[in-house]
């Protein structure tokens, strides 16, 4: 059979799946990249060649997200695309007529209005990343809840407590200071989660029409928590569709299939590619009062890549890979 | 000796700067103007001034600190207004005096106001006063206005056309260069500092005319053009810059040619949330072009405003794609 990669690394995780000829979603591999974006690039094509079937031949490769041209040379992928059009491509294809996508990752979230099946709007959370699934992650570390258990224990809440959720730093003093009070672990797990959404719709959702279908996608789409706390200030139903947490990904891979489909050959380096030398070096260029930290990426010794430069000095002086 | 007069490539340098260059150059004096904002002035920017000021003010005072050692005297005029019954933002009015406060071992410091709040032409007095600094000769300084006077006339004829400033600056800039001849158009709205510093916007009009998008900027939209669209609001907007971002984005909006819109906006500016959200919201009622607001900050990350002016540019492609079908 033939299929489809693709490839979504996150501050958080990094995620990977596969793809039939009809662009259906067969395997999945959810992986936290653990600040080492390339082993965890690696360690996913490994983990996902033991589960594609024998004798499969992989037609093209998508790459998204923060670490997306990082992946995109290691894998040597197809596509390169920015999360904004992967999420949408993904979100409108598995659930038609959607409207509204809420995203939310490690470090960053976004909304995108899609209208007609196309992006109509979408918008970025700016300089906060209050609201993002780390500060979930880093909260539920202080308060020695499993992140997984975090959704479920916050449903048992009968009265959020009202926390502010303008600033994560704001936000953290405001639970201690409710936890000293006596509240219980629910109700300020379930006032987190009322917090964050909150301020998830007045920041990224700012003035935005959110009409429904709405899918609520990203790795903090797990937790049922912030699904009901959503479900609560938007009166609508919310939509989690199955593989929510690699919906980058599976997005990527429908745009390399549609890339391929044009024709083209793929550029995927094969599942090989896991055990290959790859290292990432980095360093200051001093051509200019710029100092650009230019980092520089080689396999197996030599040169493949460098960026960081705003000149081009050093990301042209080696052979560029082609950005579908 | 010739007397010189340093400039700071900041604040609104691509608005007047042919009319400053063209009057000190007219009196006799040479004009140095400080380099294309780097990493070294930002930094030296931000250890200069004070933390509540936007980055644009910030990045000045890098740009005067890095002037201070090569001219004579340094042009930071106090600028109040310059169109009658206007204003420029007070932390351009504050300006001279931060910069006397905090930067070390300055040479002299030009800060005359410029102030055409109750009619323009106080700017000739303004401009006698200043050049009455550096010159004896009151026909000289008089012509001199009249040259400058002339220069930017030439000037706002040039953008006025199409050519972006930062471009028209430099009068050897041929007109038919690589713009004007791409299928898709997207207009950028944003404060001159901002839209033309490609230091502290991470190079976005280049990667917009990398990607076979033609720029059309706030400055390209004649003052008529700008007041027609302004006129139409509830309450008049008193800061110049808002009222031409105002304008311009609005006759963007209702331009046929053009795809899409950005707005780039400062972090920390006040005027700026305002206008984006009344940009914002007429372009959500018109509701045919895409539109991106971009936020500036110094903590803005390459891969932000990668990110976000990729998915912008998807967004204006499907969209043309749609529409063509």
């Amino acid at each position: 059979m033939i299929g489809f990669i693709g490839l979504d690394v996150g501050s958080v995780s990094t995620n990977i799946v596969f793809l039939d000829d009809e662009g259906r979603v067969r395997e999945s591999v959810y992986l936290r990249t653990n600040g080492r974006p390339i082993p965890a690039v690696q360690k996913g094509l490994k983990q996902i060649s033991r589960l594609v079937p024998p004798r499969t031949v992989i037609r093209g490769v998508g790459a998204t997200g923060s670490g997306r041209h990082l992946a995109g040379i290691i894998a040597g992928a197809d596509v390169i695309k920015n999360e904004i059009t992967s999420h949408a491509t993904a979100s409108s294809r598995l659930v038609p007529g959607v409207r509204t996508v809420l995203e939310i990752g490690g470090q960053d979230s976004k909304i995108i209005i899609l209208r007609d099946g196309i992006v109509a709007d979408f918008a970025m959370n700016t300089v906060c990343a209050a609201g993002t699934g780390s500060f979930l992650d880093q909260q539920a570390a202080r308060l020695n809840v499993q992140i997984e258990d975090f959704g479920e224990l916050s449903l048992k809440s009968s009265s959020p407590v009202r926390i502010a959720g303008r600033c994560a730093v704001f936000a953290e003093s405001d639970m201690i200071h409710k936890q000293q009070m006596g509240h219980d672990l629910p109700d300020i797990l379930a006032g987190l989660c009322e917090a964050l959404v909150r301020n998830y719709l007045n920041n990224v959702g700012k003035g935005k029409d959110i009409s429904g279908p709405v899918v609520f996608q990203g790795g903090v789409a797990a937790n049922l928590g912030m699904r009901s706390a959503f479900e609560r200030a938007l009166k609508k139903e919310i939509v989690i569709p199955p593989n929510y947490d690699v919906m980058g990904a599976v997005g990527a891979a429908m745009l390399a299939r549609d890339y391929v489909s044009r024709g083209a050959p793929t550029a995927f380096k094969g599942f090989g590619a896991a055990e290959t030398d790859f290292r990432a070096r980095s360093f200051e260029c001093d051509g200019c009062p710029n100092f650009c930290e230019v980092v520089e990426l080689s396999e197996s010794g030599a040169v493949i890549a460098r960026w960081g430069d705003r000149c081009g000095k050093w990301s042209n002086s080696v052979p560029q890979i082609a950005c579908g | 000796m010739t007397v010189k007069i340093g400039i700071p490539r900041a604040l609104l340098f691509h608005n007047f700067i042919p009319y400053w260059k063209t009057f000190f150059e007219g009196i006799g004096a040479e004009v140095v103007i400080s380099g294309l904002t780097n990493k070294a002035i930002l930094q030296d920017g931000l250890r200069l001034s004070v933390d509540e000021a936007c980055l644009p003010v910030k990045v000045a005072f890098g740009h005067v600190e890095h002037l201070k050692n090569k001219a004579d005297y340094i042009f930071i005029p106090r600028l109040v207004s310059v169109f009658p019954r206007e204003y420029i933002c007070p932390k351009f009015l504050g300006f001279p005096d931060m910069v006397r406060q905090n930067v070390q071992g300055l040479p002299g410091v030009i800060d005359n106001n410029i102030n055409m709040y109750r009619r323009e032409s106080d700017l000739y007095r303004q401009f006698f006063e200043i050049g009455s600094l550096i010159c004896g000769n009151p026909f000289k300084i008089a012509l001199a206005i009249k040259k400058a006077g002339d220069a930017i006339k030439r000037f706002t004829a040039r953008v006025e056309s199409g050519l972006r400033p930062d471009r028209a600056i430099d009068s050897s800039y041929s007109e038919d260069g690589p713009a004007g001849r791409k299928d898709t158009t997207v207009a950028v709205i944003g404060h001159p500092y901002n839209i033309y510093d490609s230091f502290i916007n991470i190079g976005l009009l280049k990667r917009l005319e990398d990607a076979g998008i033609n720029v059309l900027t706030t400055d390209n939209v004649p003052e008529k053009e700008v007041n027609d669209h302004v006129a139409h609001l509830n309450k008049k907007l008193f800061w110049t810059l808002g009222r031409r971002m105002v304008g311009a984005a609005y006759h963007f909006l209702e331009s046929p040619g053009i795809s899409g819109i950005i707005h780039v906006a400062s972090f920390a500016c006040g005027p700026d949330s305002m206008t984006g959200e009344l940009i914002e919201r007429k372009a959500r009622r018109i509701g045919s072009k895409p539109y991106l607001n971009l936020t500036l900050d110094e903590h803005t990350g390459e891969a932000g405003i990668v990110t976000r002016v990729e998915a912008f540019l998807d967004m204006v492609g499907t969209k043309e794609q749609a529409a063509r079908c």
